[in-house]
């Protein structure tokens, strides 16, 4: 590693373990987390990542294994560390009476460097709601407001632990729109998720864990290409033919016919449909239909572990 | 400094909620109408005695419930994980949260002193840098109590289960409720063992007797040790998060908490006193007011009460007793400090003998004599009257002037004055008159002419006597006497 790859690495987790009694959260866990990038941590609820997350705020000592974030250990730095992340818990409570404004406030005031309480108003869509309290906010506004809070202090580092956990749709494409922003702005950002959609419209790089350990780590795209299973294609077709002359065609993993349908799985996509349009010109056979769908990180989340996110 | 602006941020959002309000403020309010209404009848001075337990109670009730519990509610709700994430500690958690407590505290006090003061004339023999001492002690010392609690309950329900018990222990034990020299003797010594004791009895003897701060120093000592104590304890124990459990190891290190008061609690039972300080603090609810003017009108024109009594050497330094032995009679009489006295008060004299004639008079003969100096201004004043009771003999009051009350000091010019016998106020030159006084408690009255023209037969040189006797046939007497005045 060269010097200039070394700096630009903020966190680095090495062979970390945590136990609560018997039970083992994390398991030899091992990744990195660069400059600028947003990085997720995938998995399922029980999976490991809030206890990582905490280990890396400094909130949880591990039992074992190596954590610096920011060039810090968050174990015996904790205090400095604080003042270079910024960090949204997965439910933020604050006192029912507390207004918006003075809760940035207070929290700004905590912190030697700080962002503007203007701005963050401006920014998160709360300039409207700044005299409201806290038990009068909406679940969206208050996820809000936790991310504004992670902002006071204008941090190098975010940590979003499940941010837009029990929001709807709509809600959640605004989080997504400001955890975009704040990888405009040049942030690294640290989040866990169990939601595909999140972890690949957002994350730079994904980490998969499933019972505490780390199942696979890349980008969306170098994971969905990694997996074998192949973008999957529905066609319908003007005559019938045999299943065994279609697993013929290049690049085809697997066929089989449903309802009048022929699915196929197919690695490189682009190839095999280049050959599939050849074999029908030559069999003189038309395409009436055609469905593609590429794999997502689900399907790799399954085709490693076995299981399902939502299990 | 982040203490400071979660204090001041805590303090704002108390008086946004209502509830809080009214524990804050109003609640102590209803203490300090109930004691000084239903328990000092609004008597300045027993207010005064009442005020300390009234604002005792508002600091424990702050420590425990207010800060102690607010503690335990913030783990339990999850508010402190925010706090968590911000680059503070404990310490800056606790400080905050004791610093709102006080600064909500003070204004309390300050309303319940000013309603006391406004509504029930409470005498202010309390300095205000005194009165605040001792609150900032005590608010210190049961702080500590409370926080100390909350470190070691790992739930709300476990947190109330010690608070009450804690709680109420105090409330009924340590002179907060029922003042401490009502109760028996072996409360009064397991009294010493608590902070709250401590702080009620130096608030009395201060307000009450005017003592200086100063000489409560072992006391607030351990209250300030305490406190220190608990906030150890506290920041040692402070946790973060609910799920977050203290070990029974830990629970009972706490324990260590109780120490100081183990220590004073000993040295109090063993070395110093403080049942006599808080008998005599006690006696206010005797004494009548000496508030305001005719309060004071009253007291100039109390000859006796009896109550400032601690003996019966004290009484016969007052009073003397003589009877018919240098006429050859055997009559017995002593005198002595009888309690309580009449109606409530404190104590009385009780003057008890034998009367038992010698062979050349068919009567036996005692009394009893008191100087009793007239008042400067009698204007008004038309009479000595008292309180007594006795068995059904026959007594005499008479108030003399000082040369005749020295010729019947002997038994034999009494015995030969025409007025006993048969006593006829209009045959003597100077006031007497006959009683018969029953089982109860009776008043009686003395009429004294002169006291409205006191330059006719009135005081020329030296005090008067008021006497006292019984005259009759052999047997035992007993007579009790009580709040000696002018009327």
């Amino acid at each position: 590693m060269t010097a200039l790859e070394e700096n630009s690495v903020l966190v680095s987790v090495q062979n970390l373990h945590k136990h609560y009694g018997n039970l083992a959260a994390v398991r030899g866990l091992s990744f990195e987390i660069l400059q600028g990038e947003v990085f997720g941590l995938l998995g399922p609820n029980g999976a490991g990542k809030t206890t990582t997350i905490e280990i890396i705020e400094g909130l949880r000592q591990p039992d074992s294994g190596a954590v610096r974030v920011c060039g810090l250990d968050p174990a015996q730095e904790s205090m400095a560390l604080k003042e270079r992340i910024g960090a949204q818990l997965q439910s933020t409570v604050l006192p029912d009476k507390m207004r918006v404004h003075e809760a940035l406030q207070l929290f700004a005031g905590f912190y030697r460097r700080s962002a503007s309480v203007q701005m963050l108003l401006d920014h998160f869509g709360l300039q409207e709601k700044r005299h409201t309290f806290f038990e009068k906010l909406s679940g969206g506004q208050k996820q809000r407001l936790a991310l504004a809070l992670a902002l006071v202090n204008d941090p190098e580092l975010v940590l979003l632990d499940e941010p837009t956990v029990g929001l709807d749709p709509q809600l959640r494409r605004d989080i997504y729109a400001l955890i975009e922003h704040f990888r405009e702005e040049g942030r690294t950002v640290l989040l866990t998720t169990h939601y595909i959609e999140e972890a690949e419209r957002l994350c730079d790089r994904v980490a998969i864990m499933d019972r505490g350990q780390l199942v696979a780590l890349g980008t969306p795209r170098e994971l969905i290409a990694r997996s074998g299973q192949g973008t999957r294609l529905e066609l319908r077709l003007a005559k019938p033919v045999g299943l065994e002359r279609l697993k013929l065609i290049e690049g085809v993993i697997d066929c089989h016919e449903a309802a009048g349908a022929y699915f196929l799985r197919a690695q490189p996509a682009a190839l095999t449909i280049s050959a599939l349009i050849r074999f029908l010109e030559s069999d003189e056979n038309a395409l009436l239909d055609l469905h593609i769908a590429r794999p997502s990180l689900e399907d790799v989340f399954v085709e490693m572990t076995g299981r399902r996110l939502e299990d | 400094m982040p203490a400071i602006r979660i204090a001041l941020l805590t303090i704002r959002l108390v008086m946004r909620t209502k509830v809080a309000l009214f524990f804050t403020f109003l609640f102590p309010l209803v203490f300090l109408f109930a004691y000084a209404g239903l328990i000092a009848h609004g008597r300045p001075e027993v207010v005064a005695y009442m005020f300390g337990p009234v604002v005792t109670l508002n600091i424990m009730g702050s420590g425990f419930f207010g800060l102690g519990m607010q503690s335990v509610m913030q783990r339990e709700r999850g508010s402190l994980r925010r706090y968590r994430l911000a680059p503070i500690g404990p310490r800056t958690m606790l400080l905050s949260n004791l610093l709102a407590n006080y600064l909500l505290g003070l204004p309390t006090i300050g309303l319940l002193l000013f309603c006391a003061l406004v509504f029930f004339h409470m005498p202010m023999k309390i300095g205000w840098l005194t009165l605040l001492a001792l609150v900032t002690v005590g608010t210190f010392a049961f702080a500590g109590f409370g926080l100390t609690i909350a470190s070691v309950a790992n739930t709300m329900q476990e947190a109330q289960i010690y608070n009450n018990i804690v709680w109420f222990t105090l409330l009924f034990l340590s002179g907060v409720t029922f003042p401490l020299p009502m109760l028996p003797r072996s409360i009064q010594r397991l009294a010493m063992f608590f902070p709250s004791t401590y702080l009620v009895s130096a608030f009395q003897s201060i307000m009450a007797q005017g003592e200086p701060l100063l000489s409560h120093w072992p006391e607030m000592l351990v209250l300030v040790i305490s406190g220190i104590f608990g906030l150890l304890f506290a920041m040692k124990l402070f946790r973060w998060e609910k799920e977050e459990r203290i070990s029974t190891k830990a629970k009972l290190w706490s324990g260590v908490f109780v120490l100081p008061f183990l220590v004073m609690g000993l040295w109090m039972n063993t070395r110093a006193n403080p049942t006599a300080v808080w008998a005599r603090t006690y006696n206010v609810f005797e004494k009548p007011s000496d508030a305001g003017p005719q309060a004071e009108a009253e007291k100039a024109n109390l000859i006796e009460d009896f109550d400032g009594l601690q003996s019966s050497e004290e009484l016969l330094r007052r009073w003397q007793v003589s009877t018919d032995s240098d006429v050859s009679g055997h009559s017995m009489a002593e005198i002595s400090v009888l309690t309580p006295g009449a109606e409530g008060a404190r104590h009385a004299m009780r003057l008890k003998g034998r009367l038992a004639p010698g062979p050349k008079n068919p009567q036996g003969y005692v009394a009893a004599r008191c100087e009793v100096q007239p008042p400067a201004n009698s204007t008004g004043l038309r009479g000595i009257e008292f309180e007594a009771r006795g068995e059904s003999r026959v007594y005499q009051v008479a108030f003399l002037p000082p040369k005749v009350a020295q010729t019947r000091l002997s038994g034999s010019a009494a015995l030969g004055s025409a007025a006993f016998g048969s006593a006829k106020p209009d045959a003597d030159p100077f006031p007497s008159i006959s009683l018969v006084p029953g089982e109860a408690w009776q008043n009686a009255r003395l009429p004294v002419a002169w006291l409205a023209n006191p330059a006719k037969n009135g005081p020329a040189d030296g005090p008067w006597v008021l006497e006292i006797s019984v005259t009759g046939p052999p047997g035992e007497f007993t007579l009790d006497l009580d709040e000696i005045r002018f009327y």
